[in-house]
């Protein structure tokens, strides 16, 4: 774990923010963090609708000790708030997840999604213009054609570089439900969208229809026990799909099975430990994250004290169950009153597979060694985090004498929680969302 | 945070079970307090949310009224592991993982441990988890959300714990004499919230 007891912070802010922290505008909270596959990209979205990407850039010759930061690429209002008049329901623009697709050309394509509608957007470069029209002049008004004497080849000069985000699809009207989760297949043609009682697969050219993939809802609603939590597609096999569910447990799927997949090839579940039983067991159990590792081995999930990791060949319980912040186990009651027990944490894997992170509150996270089940606690903030400082572990004091540098549970900062956070997919470089302000983080240079 | 409050949350501590039944009171008005304000919520009803809410306030209710698959949200008490129960399991409670372990016991008829809904089987809860209301004139190919009308689900726990006070009365009489004076204080605390109920 050596590598990260020592990290480079760079912070940056979205565009439009105050600066001081505690007067942010509600629509700046960034609502999700994402890294495309070649980690030149960082993609977030916040609950005002808009997308912010950050690219990173070529590493210099004159600075070498300068790793590549990442800098703001582009910015573009994703999602607005719509009205549903029918059912006189106001449909939020936050940005619920945002998957990049592989790249195939010169542009980058991205899925975002609120609650009821997904698009796919196109961002590309543009450093060139055409100049010498014949029939407009250069500010694009309509020459007279009784003017023009001689005809030219219009020619592409040299610009200075524009970005930008185009809509090329929208999938919209097919969720009755809010979505939660979307994810791309690995054929690259087609991508789910999960909402709280349905999936819905789509091919990426077809906006007017989905196939309904899984189907959860009762006939009658009175029934309703559980809902889908978090869905996503295999790495490598692009038949197989997982979802959870909010009373704890993953469904496996092979799409080849049956064209609905109500009934699942594997079912993972833990059976409840008897002396953490409370009215808030199942609350506490709901999964809030499920994640496919990058070999297509394991799974991990995220419920509310617990981050585990589950062997696709057992399902009668995970392979390694990590505790994130079991002293809040004694204050559930509090966290119900107070809201933050729905709090729904996202969990990610390292590159290798051997790191596992997530966030807490107080605007720490965890990060969890699986080989050498060693863990740490870091902590995003202004004021730890000046350039080129190193990280300083935190710990949390748990009852008893409280020694210097640590915290004590009473004294957490509950409004301030890491929700959101990514991981380059080949280096140690980290992506971290507090609220409204995006820490990245990156392995020390020597 | 109120350490007292918590221990009672988890059934501990002196006058446990007099406690929990006090925190399991509070639980409810807490929770009918969330579903109420979920109405005004932008975006609309949440239904994951609400779905948990209502877990927990069937829950704490059952234990409150004390009716059968209430100790789903009790801790055990100390002493041996029980057998595995398969009632308790009929009931809808998780199984857990001494009975996991057990599960090819000829004992337990052969339904699954596993079942998920237990609002099915368990009649005596009354509560359904979600009581629909379908708007009027909903044309019928659009889909209703179906996370009801809130205000209707709050009258149906009105009537429900209107009734409470009826049946902590009786309840009250059916144990020791020395036990009564301490149900008084609880009874009167009730009144004013269980107004409060009706009136939304």
């Amino acid at each position: 774990m050596k590598c990260f007891s020592r990290y480079l912070p760079y912070i940056f802010r979205p565009p439009n923010t105050i600066l001081s922290c505690s007067c942010h505008t509600e629509a700046d909270i960034i609502s999700t963090v994402e890294f495309n596959h070649t980690g030149e990209l960082l993609a977030t979205g916040d609950k005002g609708g808009r997308v912010v990407i950050f690219q990173r850039e070529q590493e210099s010759k004159n600075q070498p000790h300068r790793r590549g930061e990442y800098n703001v690429y582009s910015t573009f209002q994703s999602h607005e708030p719509e009205f549903d008049y029918l059912k006189s329901l106001e449909i939020e623009e936050k940005i619920n997840k945002i998957r990049w697709l592989p790249q195939q050309n010169a542009a980058y394509f991205l899925l975002s999604t609120n609650d009821k509608t997904v698009k796919l957007w196109k961002v590309s470069e543009r450093d060139k213009r055409p100049e010498g029209y014949n029939l407009k002049d250069e500010d694009g008004r309509l020459r007279d054609p009784s003017m023009i004497t001689m005809l030219r080849v219009p020619v592409l000069r040299p610009m200075d570089l524009m970005v930008e985000a185009t809509p090329r699809r929208v999938f919209a009207n097919a969720h009755t439900y809010h979505i939660n989760s979307i994810s791309v297949n690995s054929d690259y043609e087609t991508y789910m969208s999960a909402d709280d009682l349905r999936i819905n697969l789509w091919n990426f050219e077809i906006t007017n229809q989905s196939f309904n993939i899984v189907d959860i809802k009762p006939a009658n609603m009175e029934e309703l026990t559980e809902v889908i939590t978090a869905a996503e597609f295999h790495p490598h096999h692009c038949n197989t799909f997982v979802y959870s569910s909010s009373k704890g447990t993953i469904r496996l799927c092979d799409m080849r099975a049956s064209a609905l997949c109500d009934r699942h090839s594997k079912f993972f579940e833990e059976p409840e430990d008897p002396s953490n039983r409370s009215f808030f067991s199942e609350i506490i159990s709901s999964i809030s994250d499920v994640k496919f590792s990058h070999s297509g081995r394991y799974i991990m999930t995220r419920d509310y004290l617990t981050v585990k990791v589950w062997d696709l060949n057992m399902e009668n319980r995970p392979i390694e169950t990590y505790q994130v912040h079991d002293y809040l186990r004694s204050k559930l009651c509090s966290l119900y009153e107070n809201d933050c027990i729905f709090d729904k944490f996202e969990c990610v894997w390292n590159g290798s597979d051997s790191v596992i992170m997530t966030g807490s509150y107080n605007n720490f996270f965890r990060m969890f060694d699986r080989n050498t089940k060693r863990d740490v606690t870091l902590e995003a903030s202004r004021e730890n985090s000046k350039p080129r400082a190193i990280l300083k572990p935190r710990k949390v004091c748990v009852g008893g004498k409280r020694r210097k540098d640590e915290i004590s549970v009473d004294s957490l900062d509950f409004s301030k929680k890491i929700l959101h956070t990514a991981w380059h997919p080949s280096e140690n470089i980290i992506a971290v969302a507090a609220t409204n302000n995006l820490y990245i983080f990156q392995d020390k240079v020597n | 945070f109120s350490r007292r409050r918590e221990r009672a949350a988890r059934g501990l501590g002196a006058g446990g079970a007099m406690e929990f039944r006090l925190e399991a009171h509070r639980i409810v008005s807490i929770s009918l307090g969330k579903i109420y304000s979920a109405r005004g919520q932008r975006g609309g009803l949440k239904l994951h949310k609400n779905l948990l809410v209502s877990l927990v306030l069937r829950s704490a209710r059952r234990v409150y009224l004390g009716e059968p698959g209430g100790e789903c949200a009790l801790p055990p008490r100390p002493g041996p592991p029980p057998p595995p129960d398969c009632e308790r399991l009929r009931r809808g409670c998780r199984p857990l993982a001494s009975e996991a372990a057990a599960r090819g016991r000829p004992e337990c008829p052969a339904e699954s441990p596993r079942k998920r809904s237990a609002a099915e089987r368990d009649p005596a809860a009354g509560y359904p988890g979600k009581k629909p209301r379908r708007e009027t004139e909903q044309p019928p190919p659009q889909e209703d959300m179906e996370t009801g009308n809130v205000a209707s689900l709050i009258s149906i726990f009105g009537s429900g714990f209107s009734g409470l006070l009826g049946k902590e009365r009786g309840a009250a009489e059916a144990t020791e004499p020395g036990q009564v004076c301490c149900e008084q204080p609880v009874l009167r605390s009730l009144n004013p919230w269980s107004t409060a109920i009706v009136a939304f």
